[in-house]
């Protein structure tokens, strides 16, 4: 094991997670390597030597650490949690598994506050052992401050891909407008790059906004809707097929659940509010979540909703439950879609195809015709 | 006639019927509990619920829903703190949710347990529970104090005390032939959930199966509570799930105490919570024992013919290694 | 006469279909697939020309099933669908009230519901092999009875035995056990019909509304017994469609017209004699990621070592796809 100050940390890749955790380890002077692109060997690595019904999330990240370590990382860091969702316990879980496996690494699990901020305060430390807890806290903020802005960045994104003209176009825009807001150091630079890059989204891309789209709510497990390799680049998919894509959660809304000013997510009040009539108590990780937003989207007048699972997700399941009788009450289509190591591509894009003709049809029944086209290629 | 309330014969039913069955009894409501599980009533669960959902919760739905058409109203208790800061499995917070999500749901009774509301916390749960039949509340409050006595007597009666190990003469005499020997001789801790494991439908059998073969059978149940915080220190993070918890404190103790010859872990697919906790008692067992553990997984498909030529693998394996262990 | 063409090639059977302008269905094939997706279009074709009494028009191609990107860079198609919308299409255009579909194929399976004919739920399995045809393939190989010949024998079943086991494997135990200890051999085959029904219905078909009418698809629904479960199972009547074998590639003619209506194109169609032209599959390993993906390509004969690449496809990425001009993603 490494000496603290030497210390070489790595994180699992979840989605954007990477670009606040860079910043912050830059602003630490921590030493830090990121795991290899996830690839359908991480997913193998890590389904290896997870346990069978662990789901998907545990074995792809584990797959990163050991990637990771395997690259020259010493140090793991990962969240934790207080349940009753198992992801609680997944740095221990890997912990014992990278042990069994011979690896001699260190870890460093960030506990939510609830259980003593002191505590908390005090794993940052861990990393930067020199610092003071004052200054790390207030870098990590700043940091947090930036990454709230690169989500707005990546939700404007979602909503825009579908008006583009040229496929392709808003996703090289979001590249470069990560790249304008990547270098502010001060909060002032933050918030006058990332006024530049969420304009830069706006305006390099040619677009035609009086196109019809559809819109699609993204709800489910955060690591499902966050990490584009375990759910297909989905959001991709539908943006390029004319779908505004909204999505229940962002990266910055997962790390502070109960902070205000929220890219995707709900307070508890709201998700209380919508959620009640049909789970009136929250069931451990998104679960009421992701009732919550299929009321709010149906309410926002969305065409549909995808959910996003795990397979073998405890509070997923539970609203997998109860979501058919949301679907039916609110007359809303919704598609679950269920993910484990063996889902293959071609079935999960057959079924949202499938979920497009049916959105596209409905909407011609409701203005009273049969004149829908179904998606998918060839001539229109 | 008196109002009748069902009781479910399935899930937290196994840990807590005494209680609910005083409350009820005290307060003049006739109470109906669920049959025996069994393939009509499995049925039943499977056709209503999720089909990712775990087993015993699908048993719990065939129980609930064979109720409603029975009953006046159904008791599903949303149980979510029974202990501070220790959480129940997340499917116990969803379940009056998730069945009343169904065509055609019963009408449902459920207070919420959940001891961060207060010292009263369980009292108020049942005032609210008492008050839909009655207007007396000394009466209710009386049924209450019944039910927590008649629940703490029978957590009581459960646990066995001081277990020692058993001789080694009565091993050598079954190996001997002796058929008509009942002692027991071996000793096989069940880790797993008593709604699974008492659940002879679930479980096919599998206590009984033991116990006819002259095996002493324990059970988390047995162990005192003490002994089962005490052991569960050694996890490698705390346990945010008492019944979880109380698996692996359980299981912890059995293997350093060396209470038992082996351990059957018993997981219903896909059960989260066991899948995580399981990782940390197989560990255990190796290095702190080593006890031989095994685990079995039952789903609606389990077949009784692969769980018998298990069980009598694994308890060979156990009386050859305890045999050679001491010397025999 | 003017018609279209619908082809729906699945891992196990491909089917083409020609429409005349009435939408009435003037040829039918249904074959096996036998792995070998470009053959067994090519083959078709030829097979379906023959059929034809007069010369067809053909206004508009459309492709469906597993292999329908390969299918439509072969044939040209106008129109390349999923299944799952070219079965619900097909059922309306059979029945117009039809407010269930169960279709069972060969290697999935798929129940959709519809409203005034709109689809407004669906679910397809392609993961478990006990809710599909290959179940009861794979038993009547094991029975020795020719599968063709499973409806007329679970038929004359007074009842069927039972059957455990949502798992192929496990009721495969299960069966060789009933036979074993002598239930009659009808009996067998009418449970192996049950176990089925069973498993669709409560896995795939679960929180879903099996309402009337409720036509049944696929090439399962040859099977008479099975129609007979399904009827005992949901105590409905269940309505099997004449052209039931044949029905995706329906589906996928009807929504070639559909698109071809609505623009002013014409048909990208090479031809029945497409089966002409020589092509030429390859593979090779992608080196890019550490996915190291198997990247297909198929390849027109020109004569150069390589050919002429038409499609490419088979990647995590969408790094190698390459679609033809008349494939475009839309």
């Amino acid at each position: 094991m490494a000496k603290p100050s030497e210390r070489v940390i790595t994180i699992p890749r979840m989605g954007t997670l990477q670009l606040m955790l860079e910043d912050m380890f830059a602003r630490l002077d921590v030493k830090y390597i990121m795991p290899p692109p996830s690839t359908a060997k991480t997913l193998e690595v890590g389904v290896r030597h997870s346990p069978e019904f662990s789901c998907l999330p545990l074995k792809v990240t584990l797959g990163n650490f050991i990637e990771a370590i395997e690259a020259g990382a010493d140090t793991c860091l990962m969240a934790g949690g207080c349940g009753p969702c198992r992801f609680g316990y997944y740095a221990q879980v890997q912990k014992e598994i990278t042990k069994d496996l011979g690896y001699d690494v260190d870890w460093i699990v960030l506990e939510p506050p609830k259980k003593g901020f002191i505590s908390f305060l005090r794993t940052f430390k861990k990393m930067a052992p020199h610092r003071s807890i004052r200054y790390i806290w207030r870098q990590v903020l700043i940091s947090f401050e930036k990454a709230r802005h690169y989500d707005s960045i990546e939700k404007r994104l979602l909503h825009n891909r579908a008006y583009e003209l040229e496929v392709g176009a808003s996703e090289k825009a979001y590249t470069e407008a990560i790249d304008i807001l990547r270098p502010a150091v001060s909060k002032e630079e933050i918030a006058e790059l990332a006024e530049v890059a969420l304009k830069h989204m706006d305006e390099s891309v040619a677009m035609d906004k009086t196109k019809d789209v559809l819109k699609v709510g993204i709800v489910g497990e955060f690591f499902m809707l966050l990490e584009p390799v375990v759910n297909f680049d989905i959001e991709k998919w539908l943006g390029e097929r004319g779908v505004m894509v909204d999505r229940a959660v962002y990266t910055t809304d997962w790390i502070a659940p109960s902070l205000a000013n929220q890219v995707g997510g709900l307070s508890k009040e709201e998700v209380s509010k919508y959620a009640d009539k049909y789970l009136s108590h929250t069931v451990g990780g998104d679960g009421q979540q992701t009732i919550a937003h299929t009321v709010l989207y149906v309410e926002e007048g969305f065409d549909g909703i995808v959910h996003l699972m795990p397979f073998t997700c405890m509070p997923e399941t539970i609203a997998k439950s109860i979501l058919p009788k949301v679907s039916k009450d609110l007359d809303i289509p919704l598609l679950t879609l269920v993910v484990d190591e063996q889902t293959g591509k071609a079935g999960f894009i057959t079924r949202l195809e499938a979920m497009l003709d049916m959105m596209w049809a409905r909407r011609a029944a409701k203005a009273g015709h049969d004149d829908w086209i179904p998606a998918g290629a060839g001539t229109h | 006639m008196a109002p009748t309330v069902g009781l479910p014969r399935a899930l937290l039913y196994y840990k807590y019927h005494a209680a609910w069955d005083a409350f009820f009894n005290h307060l003049g409501v006739e109470t109906v509990t669920s049959e025996n599980t069994s393939k009509k009533v499995l049925n039943i669960g499977l056709k209503a619920s999720d089909s990712e959902i775990c087993l015993p919760v699908k048993v719990f739905y065939g129980h609930a829903l064979d109720l409603g058409e029975k009953c006046d109203y159904v008791f599903i208790p949303r149980i979510v703190q029974v202990e501070k800061g220790s959480f129940t499995c997340p499917k116990f917070l969803g379940l009056p949710d998730m069945i009343r999500a169904v065509d055609n749901p019963p009408e449902i009774i459920s207070p919420t347990i959940d001891v961060r509301n207060g010292r009263h916390a369980i009292r108020d749960a049942a005032l609210e529970v008492g008050r839909m039949f009655t207007d007396d509340e000394a009466k209710i409050v009386k049924a209450y104090k019944l039910a927590m006595k008649a629940l703490r007597k029978h957590e009581k009666d459960l646990v066995k005390e001081n277990i020692e190990k058993t001789p080694i003469e009565k091993l050598k005499s079954l190996i001997g032939g002796n058929e008509g020997n009942k002692e027991p001789v071996l000793r096989i801790g069940i880790a797993g959930h008593a709604y699974n494991i008492e659940d002879p439908y679930i479980s096919l059998n599998l206590i009984q199966r033991l116990k006819d073969r002259g095996i002493e059978v324990v059970t988390p149940e047995n162990v005192p509570m003490k002994k089962i915080k005490k052991a569960a220190k050694d996890a490698p993070k705390d346990l945010f799930w008492n019944y979880e918890r109380d698996i692996l404190g359980a299981s912890y103790h059995w293997v350093k105490n060396k209470v038992v010859d082996g351990i059957i872990y018993v997981v219903a697919f896909p059960c989260g919570p066991d899948s995580t906790i399981q990782v940390f008692v197989e560990g255990y067992a190796k290095k702190e024992g080593p006890v031989p553990l095994m685990s079995i997984v039952i789903d609606e498909h389990s077949a009784e013919a692969g769980l018998v030529t298990r069980l009598e693998a694994f308890v060979d394996l156990l009386t050859e290694s305890k045999l050679s262990a001491q010397g025999v | 006469m003017d018609g279209y063409l619908g082809i729906d090639v699945g891992s196990v059977s491909t089917n083409l279909v020609v429409l005349d302008e009435n939408e009435e269905v003037v040829a039918k094939i249904y074959r096996r697939t036998q792995g070998k997706p470009i053959e067994a279009v090519q083959a078709g074709l030829t097979e379906l020309e023959d059929l034809l009494t007069e010369p067809v028009n053909v206004l508009g191609v459309g492709a469906t099933g597993s292999a329908r990107h390969l299918t439509g860079v072969v044939v040209g198609a106008d129109a390349v669908r999923n299944e799952i919308t070219a079965h619900a299409m097909a059922a309306r255009h059979a029945q117009p009230d039809v407010r269930t579909v169960l279709e069972i194929g060969g290697q999935d399976s798929k129940v959709i519901v519809l409203q005034d004919g709109i689809p407004i739920d669906f679910a397809m399995n392609t993961v478990c092999a006990a809710g599909t045809g290959s179940f009861l393939d794979h038993q009547s190989s094991r029975l020795g009875i020719p599968i063709e010949e499973f409806g007329g024998i679970a038929m004359t079943a007074e009842r069927g035995s039972q059957i455990a086991g949502r798992c192929g494997v496990f009721a495969e135990s299960d069966m060789i056990h009933k036979q074993q200890v002598g239930h009659p051999t009808n009996e067998i085959v009418y449970g192996l019909c049950q176990a089925l029904v069973r498993n669709y219905l409560n896995n795939l078909a679960k929180g879903k509304d099996i309402l009337a009418p409720i036509v049944f698809q696929g090439g399962v629904a040859a099977n008479e017994g099975m129609k007979r479960a399904f009827e005992e199972a949901l105590e409905q009547e269940v309505t099997i469609p004449e052209h039931f074998n044949v029905m995706g590639a329906i589906g996928s003619a009807l929504l070639a017209k559909r698109i071809m209506s609505r623009t002013d194109n014409t048909t990208h169609f090479k031809g029945f004699h497409s089966a002409d032209f020589e092509y030429k599959t390859s593979s090779f390993g992608c080196a890019a990621c550490a996915n190291s993906c198997e990247i297909i390509q198929i390849a027109q004969e020109d004569g150069s070592e390589k050919g002429d690449v038409l499609a490419r496809w088979g990647g995590r990425c969408d790094k190698w796809d390459l679609a033809p001009t008349s494939i475009t993603q839309a």
